[in-house]
């Protein structure tokens, strides 16, 4: 097969959410001598945002947003460790979590999803995260940017907390902190000392980029 | 000015189109109003426990707030809890499962309908604490039963994630999440059968992932919509002799499915200014949906946490006015009940002034004159 038919294989199972087929083609471009790097960004990355419109468009809902995204990690778990260092570390770290007392994660995924589409190297440290792991996390990878999610009013506060821990540590001003979540907005995220708030995976990777 | 018409009359007349002297309201202030209970209230675990401490929470917030209905939500995981997943109890938090209970495909067919005449359930706490509740309202004020649709119910207990993973992944997923969906309807019929004996005047079910930022009609009608799932448990409310409400305070619900096509009583919704698309109230009533339910909306919820009971009486000032003008242009009646777009946050930084705000705004500049 050639690169480009393997490109565009890895492309399609992404945007059709079939994970053992982006498996096979990840293997296949590895074996083809394409550097992952390329295919991720000409394979992977390419089926995501075709994904994420249509999914902005209302043209495909979460089941398949769910499904592909399970195959770009499916994909991204082979290609990943072939990735040369240097290569590596020009990707932006960020740091992202639902925040301690909230255990609802599925927005907090998709938006990790599209951040991962992004180019974003992501460290996921999981759901009802206390303060000190989102600093942990951040200092361990260098983050830029630390997002944070919750569904729930109590754990609003969390938040500020999360906030409060960087700017106890001093690492507050190396890194951009995004928020996310039904209950949040601009205003809650200035009162708190974040620097952003987005309403949706896409809105967040964009006002990422532009603020980084 | 002072109400012409008391709560029952008013609701009434919402309900069947004809004129009100002032719009209805009701912000949906439930777990909030444990906090009135004993002067200094009670704990969620209290509260959701008990059904007398469960009716207790409606009956005061009626004394203190003069409510138009009172519709008997606890939370959201009191069917996932029964089922056999974990739920996590904070002393000021709404319960949520922490722990689902379907960890794999086998795990959808497992699932059995709890016994809910067992004390120890939620179900059976929920279904006497809203008789109780009923009992000591029903004369004053129009009263619902609120329950779980069988998706919303399926995803608490198996995960949101998952299920809308399993749905399409492969053929045994897919069918296992039916099975599941078959179990769970049956256990909202029977959950349905057991308020009807309370004699609520409704029941609301959420059906909240009817939402296009969730799923599609075609999604939507093959894992809820269908005659099997919601189709039947809503024609069940009626055959049960109660009027059939929904709840979905999702940012792009499903109106001409969850209105349209099954023409609910009341429907309850939310509104988000920011997020393309989402309905205001003037575009529901224009788009003729209030000429079919009497919609309940759309106040923010973390208004009450986050406004002074200024802006709150701003709000609901403005939202009457939009009301008004719309249900005049469309020569309906009272068609529309000033509300918060979901559940008002129960938390203890909640301002209870903020509901009286909503209240007594609504009673101020709701009237229809
Ligand atoms: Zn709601």
């Amino acid at each position: 097969m050639d690169k480009d038919a393997i490109l565009n294989g890895l492309e399609n199972a992404i945007v059709n959410g079939k994970k053992a087929e982006a498996i096979n083609f990840a293997k296949d471009a590895l074996s083809a001598g394409i550097k992952p790097l390329d295919a991720i960004d000409a394979g992977l990355i390419k089926g995501m945002m075709i994904v994420g419109e249509k999914y902005a468009a209302h043209t495909i809902f979460l089941p398949q947003v769910l499904l592909a995204a399970d195959s770009m990690y499916g994909a991204l778990d082979i290609l990943l460790p072939h990735i040369p260092r240097e290569a590596a570390a020009k990707r932006i770290d960020m740091v992202i979590g639902v925040v301690e007392g909230d255990v609802h994660d599925i927005g907090k995924n998709i938006v990790k999803t599209m951040f991962t589409a992004a180019g974003f190297n992501v460290h996921d440290v999981g759901r009802d995260v206390p303060a000190e792991d989102f600093v942990e996390a951040s200092k361990a990878n260098n983050a830029q940017l630390v997002a944070m999610s919750t569904l729930m009013t109590p754990t609003m506060d969390s938040m500020k907390a999360t906030v409060d821990a960087l700017v106890e540590e001093g690492i507050r001003s190396q890194l951009k902190i995004i928020i996310g979540g039904a209950p949040t907005s601009q205003e809650f995220a200035d009162e708190i000392g974040a620097d952003m708030h987005a309403i949706n995976a896409q809105e967040g990777v964009a006002k990422a980029k532009e603020a980084l | 000015m002072a109400d012409e018409m008391n709560h029952i009359e008013r609701a009434m007349a919402g309900l069947s189109n004809q004129p009100v002297d002032r719009l209805l309201t009701y912000p949906l202030a439930m777990g909030v109003c444990r906090r009135l209970i004993n002067g200094t209230g009670i704990t969620y675990q209290e509260w959701v426990s008990d059904p007398k401490k469960f009716a207790q929470a409606f009956i005061e917030g009626q004394r203190r707030f003069d409510f138009d209905f009172a519709i008997g939500l606890m939370d959201l995981s009191v069917m996932a809890g029964d089922l056999g997943a974990h739920v996590r109890m904070d002393e000021q938090n709404t319960p949520f499962v922490d722990d689902p209970l379907i960890k794999d495909i086998e795990g959808y067919e497992k699932l059995e309908v709890p016994n809910i005449k067992d004390p120890k359930t939620r179900s059976y706490v929920l279904v006497e604490g809203t008789g109780m509740f009923v009992e000591a309202l029903g004369k004053e004020v129009v009263t619902a039963a609120f329950l779980e649709g069988p998706l919303l119910a399926l995803t608490q207990t198996r995960g949101a994630e998952f299920v809308f993973k399993d749905m399409y992944d492969n053929d045994s997923s897919r069918k296992a999440v039916h099975a599941a969906l078959k179990t769970i309807t049956d256990y909202d019929k029977e959950m349905v059968k057991a308020f009807a004996e309370k004699k609520p005047a409704g029941l609301v079910w959420d059906y909240l992932w009817g939402s296009y930022s969730c799923l599609g009609d075609t999604e939507y009608e093959e894992f809820e919509g269908d005659y099997k799932y919601a189709g039947c448990l809503n024609e069940l409310v009626q055959k049960e002799g109660m009027a059939n409400c929904i709840h979905n305070c999702a940012d792009l619900p499903h109106l001409d499915t969850q209105i349209k096509k099954w023409k609910p009583a009341i429907y309850s919704m939310a509104y988000y200014p920011l997020i393309p698309g989402s309905p205001s109230a003037k575009e529901v009533i224009q788009n003729g949906y209030a000429d079919v339910s009497l919609v309940g909306g759309n106040i923010d919820p973390q208004g009450f946490v986050r406004w002074k009971p200024e802006k709150m009486e701003e709000v609901t000032k403005k939202l009457c006015n939009e009301v008004l003008t719309e249900l005049k242009a469309r020569g309906l009646g009272g068609r529309y009940c000033i509300a918060s777009g979901c559940e008002v946050p129960p938390a203890l930084s909640t301002k209870l002034e903020n509901i009286q705000a909503c209240v007594d705004a609504t009673k101020k500049y709701g009237v229809w004159a």
